[in-house]
This record gives C-alpha cells, sequence and structure tokens, in this order.
C-alpha cells in the first residue's frame, strides 16, 4: 500500500465526516460509562438531547424511556411467562426442564442489558440482583426465579426498604436459603443468618449466635410447597411466637400471623446505619472504585438514611461527590459487562433465535466461556465486584477471544446482523490513522489517542499516515482486526 | 478461524518441556540454562530455562466450599455423642470402611481405600481456625489470607510462591473456575486458568508476531490489577501456548467422573507432567452447603459428593502414575457444621472439621490424638471443638513437601503444633 501523505483536502472531508460521530466530553461519557453497559453513538446523542449527562441520569432515574424492542424480547422466550406451577408441571413432563427456563432468563436479561433504552434501570436491576442473590440455576429455587427477577426490576429505582421486605419474604429467597422450609420446631438458620451478614448490617455489627437464631425464629412461617404444586404461603402454625430481638429490634412477637412483625424487623434492618453503611459501600465499589474512601462512603451513606432508603437520591449523592469525577477507567468490567459491552460497541442487531446456535441463545454460552454467565455464581454473596478477582489469565484470553469473534462477525453469527465492515469507514480517502479514530469515535465513543493508533498499526503493520484511498485498500479482514485490537485495550475492558 | 500462537521463537517446544523453569527476574546468567529476552513495555524480563527448583514436589489445595461436614466424612463412631445427636443422619457403624475402634470412613470413600491401605491417605480431625467463625465468607477470608492482624490483603499461597522472589506465574495455579481465590490474591503473579485450552491468543499463525507486538504496545505499562492479569496473560500464551494445543488425555486408564472437578484434576495432572515449574495448585469443589437434605447412605448431597470426590481423586492419582509421589492432595473447607442434625435432614453451620491428606508423604491413617469429644460440656455452641489450627496441617505439609518455604513467611506470627500426618524428608 503506498504511504502517501493526506493531502490538505482529504484532511477536511475526513474532519467532516468525523464530527458526524458524536463523541461525549470525558466527563459525561465517564458516568453514562459506569450507568450503561456501554456508550454508544446512540446514548450521547440522547445525553445531549437531554442537557447534558446529569440530567440525563436524572430522567433516567424517574421517567421510563420508550422501549419497544427491548420489551419485545420477551416474546422470544414464550416460557417465561408461566406461572411457577406451570413451569413445574412442564418440567416434570418433560414438556420443557427447568435448566432450560434458567438459561432463557439469563440469555433474555443479557438481550435485555444490550437493546434496553432504559440503561440504568438494567444495571441497577443487576446490582440489587447481586446483592440479594439467588443462583440459577439452581434446584430449588428455579421455578420462582423469573418472578423473583421481575420482583427486583420493580423495585430496582424505588426505595431499598421495599425491595429488601420483598425479597427476604420472597418464595425464590425461601426456597434458595431455606426459609421455605424452616418452622418454630425445627427451625433453619441459612436465612436469618445471611439476611444480617449480606443483606443488610454486616458481618462485622456485632449480632451474636443467639441474635442468628432469633432472627431465624422471626422469619419462620413463609412457606412453600416444594416439589409439589409449589404454591407458596404464610403458615400461621410454622411462625415461632414470643418475644425476639436482634441487632436492637425487639418485638413481642405474639400474633400467629408473624407478617406485620417481619415487615417491622426488615424495615428496621433496612434502615439500621450499619446497613446504610453496607449498601452505600457496595454502592460505592460498584460506581466508583474498587478501594472507595470512607468520606465517599459516609456521603452516600448519609444520604441513603436522609432520604428514608430512596435508591435515586443515594445515587445522585454518589454521582456529586468529587471521588466519582475523580474514578475515570478506575473499575474493570466483568466478564459478562464485557461481553454486553463488546455487543453493544459493534451494534449487533439480534433476531428471534431459532437454534441453539443463533445469536440470541449462543450468548450464554459465549459468557460462560469468558467465565460469568448471568447468576450462576454459586454462593449466597453474589458475583465479587472487584478487578482482582477478574482478571486471571483465562478470563483475559477469553475476553480477546470474544473480541476477535464479534470483531469479525465469526462467531455467534446466526439470525444477527452485524454493521458491514465498510459503514465503520470515514470519507474515504483518508489517513489509515484517521480511519483508526473514526472507528474508535463509534466503537468507544471516543477518539484514539496514539497509544491505541500505534497497536493497531502495529497489529495491521500499516503505518498511521498511509493513505487509504478506497474501501478496497481495507479489505474485511483488516476491518475485523482494527475492531478487535480496539476492543482488546483498557479503554473497553474498564468502564 | 483460529490457531494459537507459537511458543517463543528462541525456544522449541522440546527444550521447554523438558526443563524447569523459572522467570528470574533480574538474576542475569549463571543459572544454568538457556536465557531468553522478553520485552514487556519497558523492562526486560529475563527467563532463564534449566533452572531447578529447590524440590519437585507439588501441593494441590482443594478447597471444600460451604463449610463440608467432617464427621459425615471421617465419622466418629466411637463418640456416643455421633449417633445421639443425629438420630436420621449419621452414617451407620457397619457401613463404614477403613473403621477402627474410634473411626472411620464415609462408604463413598471406596474408589480410595487401596490408597487407604497403602498408606497414602490420612484423616486429621477436629481441626480449624483459632475462633469459632460461622460465616461462611469470613471465614474463608480468614482461611485463605491467614495472617491475622495484617490488614495488606494477600493470600497464604500467594505468600508462598512470592517467596522464591521470581515472577512466575506457573508457581501458583488456580485450576477450574474464572474467579481467583483469596488464596492467590496479592503481588506475585499467579496463573488463573479455567481450563489449559484457554492458552492461545486468537488469530492466524502469520499475524502472531505482530499481534502480540500490539498487545505489548497497550498494556505494557497498565496499571492496576488487570494490567498485571493482561502481561501474566501474554507470557503463559508465550511459554505455556503448547498446553493447548491438544485436548488434556488421561493416562494409565484413569476414569475420571464428568464435571468441574474431575475437568480441574485431569488439567492439573496435565501441567504437572509438563513440568512447568508448578509448586501449588487450588482447585474449588462445591458447594457442601448441607442445610437441607444432607441426607443418608442410601441417598442426599453428602453420598453424591463425597462419591464425586472420591473417584476423581481416584482417577487423578491413577492417571498420574508414579509422579503420583511427587504429589500431595490436602482438602481445607472453611468450617464444619453443627453436630446436632436439623429438623431438613441436614445440618446449620459449625466450627471443628477434618482435613483430608493424599499422596507423596502422606502418614496413612487417623490423626486426632486431641480428640476434643462430642459429649456434653466438650462442644462449642454445639460444635465439635478445635483441637489443632489448620494451620499446622498445611505447616505439615509444606515442611515434609516444599522444605524450602518459610512456614513463619508463609503463616506470619503463627507457631505451628505437631501433627505428624507427613515424613520429613
Amino acid at each position: 500500500m503506498p504511504t502517501l501523505a493526506v493531502s490538505a483536502m482529504d484532511a477536511v472531508a475526513d474532519a467532516a465526516s468525523r464530527a458526524a460521530v458524536p463523541t461525549a466530553h470525558p466527563a459525561d461519557r465517564h458516568l453514562l460509562s459506569r450507568f450503561s453497559y456501554g456508550v454508544t453513538p446512540a446514548m450521547v446523542t440522547d445525553m445531549r438531547a437531554t442537557g447534558g449527562s446529569m440530567p440525563w441520569l436524572n430522567r433516567q432515574l424517574t421517567t421510563s424511556r420508550r422501549d419497544g424492542f427491548a420489551d419485545s424480547l420477551l416474546d422470544w422466550f414464550p416460557n417465561m411467562a408461566y406461572s411457577p406451577q406451570v413451569l413445574w408441571q412442564r418440567h416434570q413432563s418433560g414438556t420443557y426442564l427447568g435448566w432450560m427456563v434458567m438459561a432463557d432468563l439469563a440469555r433474555w436479561t443479557l438481550l435485555r442489558r444490550i437493546y434496553s433504552n432504559n440503561q440504568v434501570h438494567e444495571v441497577m436491576t443487576d446490582f440489587w440482583s447481586n446483592l440479594l442473590h439467588v443462583s440459577a440455576p439452581a434446584d430449588k429455587p428455579w421455578p420462582w426465579r423469573i418472578r423473583y427477577d421481575a420482583m427486583i426490576r420493580r423495585h430496582a429505582l424505588g426505595r431499598f426498604d421495599d425491595l429488601l421486605a420483598a425479597a427476604i419474604t420472597h418464595p425464590a429467597m425461601g426456597c434458595y436459603l431455606d426459609n421455605a422450609e424452616s418452622t418454630k420446631t425445627q427451625p433453619n438458620e441459612n436465612l436469618g443468618r445471611e439476611l444480617l451478614e449480606l443483606h443488610t448490617v454486616g458481618v462485622d455489627a456485632g449480632y451474636t449466635e443467639d441474635e442468628v437464631k432469633q432472627s431465624a425464629l422471626l422469619l419462620t412461617g413463609y412457606r412453600v410447597d416444594i416439589r409439589r404444586t409449589w404454591n407458596a404461603w404464610y403458615s400461621n402454625t410454622d411462625h415461632y411466637t414470643g418475644r425476639l430481638s436482634v441487632m436492637g429490634f425487639t418485638d413481642a412477637n405474639s400474633y400467629p400471623d408473624g407478617r406485620v412483625t417481619t415487615r417491622r424487623y426488615l424495615n428496621y434492618l433496612a434502615h439500621h446505619p450499619l446497613t446504610a453503611r453496607r449498601i452505600a459501600r457496595r454502592l460505592c465499589v460498584h460506581f466508583v472504585s474498587d478501594d472507595p474512601s470512607a468520606a465517599l462512603v459516609t456521603a452516600v451513606a448519609d444520604a441513603y438514611s436522609a432520604s428514608g432508603t430512596d435508591i435515586a437520591s443515594t445515587l445522585r449523592a454518589l454521582v456529586q461527590h468529587p471521588e466519582f469525577a475523580a474514578s475515570v477507567g478506575a473499575k474493570v468490567r466483568t466478564p459478562s459487562e464485557d461481553a454486553v459491552a463488546t455487543y453493544r460497541a459493534l451494534g449487533v442487531q439480534a433476531s428471534r433465535p431459532t437454534s441453539d446456535y443463533s445469536f440470541a441463545n449462543a450468548i450464554l454460552y459465549q459468557t460462560q466461556a469468558m467465565g460469568q454467565r448471568p447468576f450462576d455464581w454459586p454462593r449466597p454473596d453474589g458475583f465479587p465486584d472487584v478487578a482482582e478477582c477478574w482478571t486471571g489469565v483465562s478470563r483475559v484470553l477469553n475476553s480477546f477471544q470474544t473480541h476477535f469473534l464479534q470483531g469479525g462477525s465469526h462467531y455467534p453469527d446466526q439470525q444477527v446482523v452485524f454493521r458491514t465492515p465498510a459503514s465503520w469507514l470515514p470519507k474515504l480517502p483518508a489517513s489509515f490513522g484517521d480511519v483508526v479514530d473514526h472507528v474508535s469515535r463509534q466503537l468507544l465513543a471516543r477518539p484514539a489517542n496514539n497509544t491505541l493508533t500505534a497497536a493497531v498499526s502495529t497489529r495491521l503493520g500499516i503505518a498511521a499516515n498511509t493513505r487509504i484511498g478506497s474501501a478496497a485498500d481495507l479489505p474485511d479482514w483488516r476491518m475485523a482486526r482494527i475492531l478487535s485490537s480496539l476492543l482488546d485495550t483498557p479503554a473497553h475492558m474498564t468502564r | 478461524m483460529t490457531a494459537s500462537i507459537p511458543v517463543a521463537e528462541a525456544c522449541s517446544c522440546s527444550d521447554f518441556r523438558a526443563s524447569r523453569r523459572k522467570f528470574l527476574a533480574g538474576m542475569g546468567a549463571g543459572v544454568g540454562g538457556a536465557m531468553v529476552t522478553n520485552l514487556i513495555g519497558d523492562a526486560f524480563q529475563q527467563v532463564a530455562f534449566g533452572a531447578t527448583a529447590a524440590s519437585p514436589n507439588i501441593v494441590v489445595v482443594l478447597s471444600l466450599r460451604g463449610g463440608a461436614d467432617g464427621l459425615s466424612m471421617v465419622v466418629p463412631h466411637g463418640d456416643s455423642g455421633y449417633e445421639w445427636a443425629r438420630p436420621r443422619i449419621s452414617v451407620p457403624k457397619e457401613s463404614l470402611i477403613a473403621r477402627d475402634t474410634m473411626f472411620g470412613l464415609h462408604p463413598q470413600f471406596a474408589p480410595l481405600q487401596k490408597m487407604w491401605d497403602a498408606g497414602q491417605f490420612a484423616a486429621v480431625h477436629a481441626v480449624g481456625l483459632p475462633a469459632p467463625n460461622r460465616s461462611h465468607f469470613t471465614a474463608m477470608e480468614v482461611v485463605e489470607d491467614a495472617d491475622p492482624g495484617s490488614a495488606e490483603r494477600c493470600g497464604w499461597i500467594n505468600r508462598l510462591v512470592g517467596l522464591s522472589g521470581g515472577s512466575d506465574p506457573a508457581e501458583g495455579v488456580q485450576m477450574g473456575g474464572a474467579v481467583v481465590p483469596t488464596s492467590l490474591y496479592g503481588p506475585a503473579p499467579v496463573l488463573g486458568l479455567n481450563s489449559l485450552s484457554d492458552i492461545m491468543l486468537p488469530g492466524t499463525a502469520s499475524e502472531a508476531v505482530p499481534h502480540r507486538r500490539s498487545l505489548d504496545q497497550v498494556w505494557g505499562t497498565a496499571r492496576g490489577s488487570l494490567g498485571q492479569g493482561v502481561r501474566s496473560a501474554l507470557d503463559v500464551t508465550d511459554h505455556l501456548g503448547f498446553l493447548a494445543q491438544t485436548a488434556p488425555k488421561p493416562q494409565n486408564g484413569a476414569n475420571y467422573p464428568t464435571g468441574n472437578l474431575g475437568d480441574a484434576l485431569l488439567n492439573t495432572a496435565t501441567i504437572i507432567r509438563a513440568q512447568i515449574g508448578t509448586r501449588v495448585v487450588t482447585i474449588d469443589y462445591g458447594s457442601w452447603d448441607m442445610h437441607v437434605n444432607l441426607g443418608t447412605v442410601q441417598g442426599g448431597a453428602m453420598q453424591a459428593m463425597v462419591g464425586e470426590l472420591a473417584q476423581a481423586l481416584s482417577a487423578f492419582f491413577t492417571d498420574l502414575g508414579t509422579l503420583g509421589n511427587r504429589v500431595t492432595v490436602v482438602t481445607i473447607s472453611e468450617f464444619g457444621r453443627r453436630v446436632e442434625e436439623n429438623g431438613d435432614l441436614g445440618l446449620d453451620h459449625g466450627y471443628g472439621n477434618c482435613m483430608l491428606l493424599l499422596g507423596g508423604g502422606v502418614k496413612g491413617g487417623y490423626h486426632a490424638g486431641w480428640w476434643p469429644g462430642l459429649g456434653s460440656g466438650k462442644l462449642i455452641d454445639g460444635d465439635l471443638a478445635v483441637g489443632r489450627d489448620y494451620r499446622s496441617v498445611f505447616a505439615d505439609v509444606l515442611a515434609s513437601r516444599l522444605p524450602d518455604i518459610s512456614i513463619p513467611q508463609v503463616f506470619p506470627g503463627f507457631t505451628p503444633e505437631s501433627i505428624g500426618a507427613m515424613t520429613r524428608p
């Protein structure tokens, strides 16, 4: 390929075409990146139309955007519409097995993360789902797991006290942490303990083993008819009555129907200052950095308490703290965040799946191969949210593999439309460096800096000042390498 | 569509395979063997082939996540408190194997009976943390960090592999699973591998060199654990890429059970045979959190999981053949479970537990001279007490198998008690 300086005319033409790709100011891109699964040019346009990243966040927190395509995705997975009872009947008759329903839930979730216009809602649904984790697939909770997901979605931008009460008394949680089988004569400590340790005040709160037992006794009564009808009911006869005291919450607990007392207990825990700190810290670790300062955590915890556990108010305090703005690039994407961001960046358009090889179905196997299938963390503490857990050799190489396979439209490639390689090009002729810059603006919502340009140049053996006269100078495989090279960078692998 | 990148041109596979390897930062020549220079960003890392480690032995730490019930695995049938506390789920005395007057093994350990009879399988009972901690997550952190009083986040296996002063990520390997466990966190590079087949960069062979250079340009100086992780990954593709080129094959007719544990042990046997300088491998196997349906010897979670464990370990040692003499497997779980059964054929969180030792250097049999007993007044909040700190068991293994390792540096501030389950070198 001839190496020629780009003429002044070409530079003007190129600048005009580049201007057509909206890129955000770094501070705006930072906020959009933390509160989405990947910043796209369309998001930047939307953000600008709203008046900036803070107004954009406020609107995402308060108003649901039109979401026709993302909402229609449910039609692709018709089994998700059945009740737990019918899901079980279909499982038993061999019509549609439980693990298939749980695969559908994970696929639908990935697709919503890729395509929903309500990105903040998706991000917060993911966050709470991981805090109040119920593994899927898992043996006992699965028939109720889709209802559990819907419950989290309802409360994801509401108040934590409502969310906690709905989650802890939900049949899926009861099945997962054994409360559905815990009775006054044969109490099971599992949920009573994890409620304190994982969902609210935290392990250092100072509760005793006796308080764990009392926590479990208070929660008795929420039953599920496991492996028979799967009906859920409250059983007065199984509920323990008698005075209980946990973490400063004391109640005579004298009524056989303990639901009002339970709600009071959960409300008390949701508003406890130690819960405020714990939730605030989890939010800071997710949205700011792996090691947030005590001052930041305190500011966010104060907003949580002052607002009566209001989620939107808490998040506003978080992004308004200077530590948020200073944390650009400090969060490493987990493998499934990386996968979803890759599909978004490449603008892949999925259609209704027809087989396991279809994009909408196969992305589940792709995230599994990368080490993080949605919901499959096997313990109640949820997926880890810090970089040191997600930077092993397999994780890195499997991410590179996915960037290569998707950047080259190789796999999964059924029932999906990729952008044509030529569609990534700026107006030609242009220098190779300007081509890389133009692709970077579309793919990563930022201009290509010297490091990115040099890396792509090295990979393809094309100097940055090489003149690209027409699309024929960059055959499809070369554009595929430009795309995967840009995805294999900190700009894409952090958020 | 994809091909693995070849190993660095400067050394052939066979040289590499045949030699022990250490990445010796800044030590220069005189170690013996060929030197290969590998540019990573601005830092030259000197890689020596042919260096020999102080000991060729390998320790495999098998973490039974979720709190495995040691009383169902190594059953104290001679303690009357056992059956009394578990009217429905106790393992019947007559079903136990390798039974003596006090203990016996769960019958699902049958595939390991031969190793027991050969004196290569030991059970150390009533061991655990110095103080009860019935939180899964805190107990795991404490067990794996193993440096109480230090705020530094660094796991004991990371400290161990860091002692050599080298930067060879293959010394400490997590096999199976994508998440690096606490025991391996820390400044020394380690190898977190789901499967050996992952060790490749995508792309055609003709692109391999510019591809690799391009990644060096981007990641050479990238900060944080992602930068370190990518540099380790690139190192590993350079030097261990050959391991991905053929699927691991069990040797000696070994028959691994289907599942993650069998896969991880098969991959582990393969890297042990490849002699890449690995000293410690960690594998997770769980969950053992059997609040419900721990079950009986007829059915339930315990009999299924012990069965898979025993079959997988039996296959592993069959696969290794005589190399098995160099390999010691140690199990650890964050806590034992309540002595008394709950209403759901299960057990809530407890305290004292057992650890199992198999393979090279093991003095077979039961080691529990400190047995605290299950009688009234002997339990701690309803749980088996701890007679020996779990670190003493690891120290016993390290002193026997990796004698160059300084135990005070691996377990700071801890003085091991005598266990006697391992031979001395």
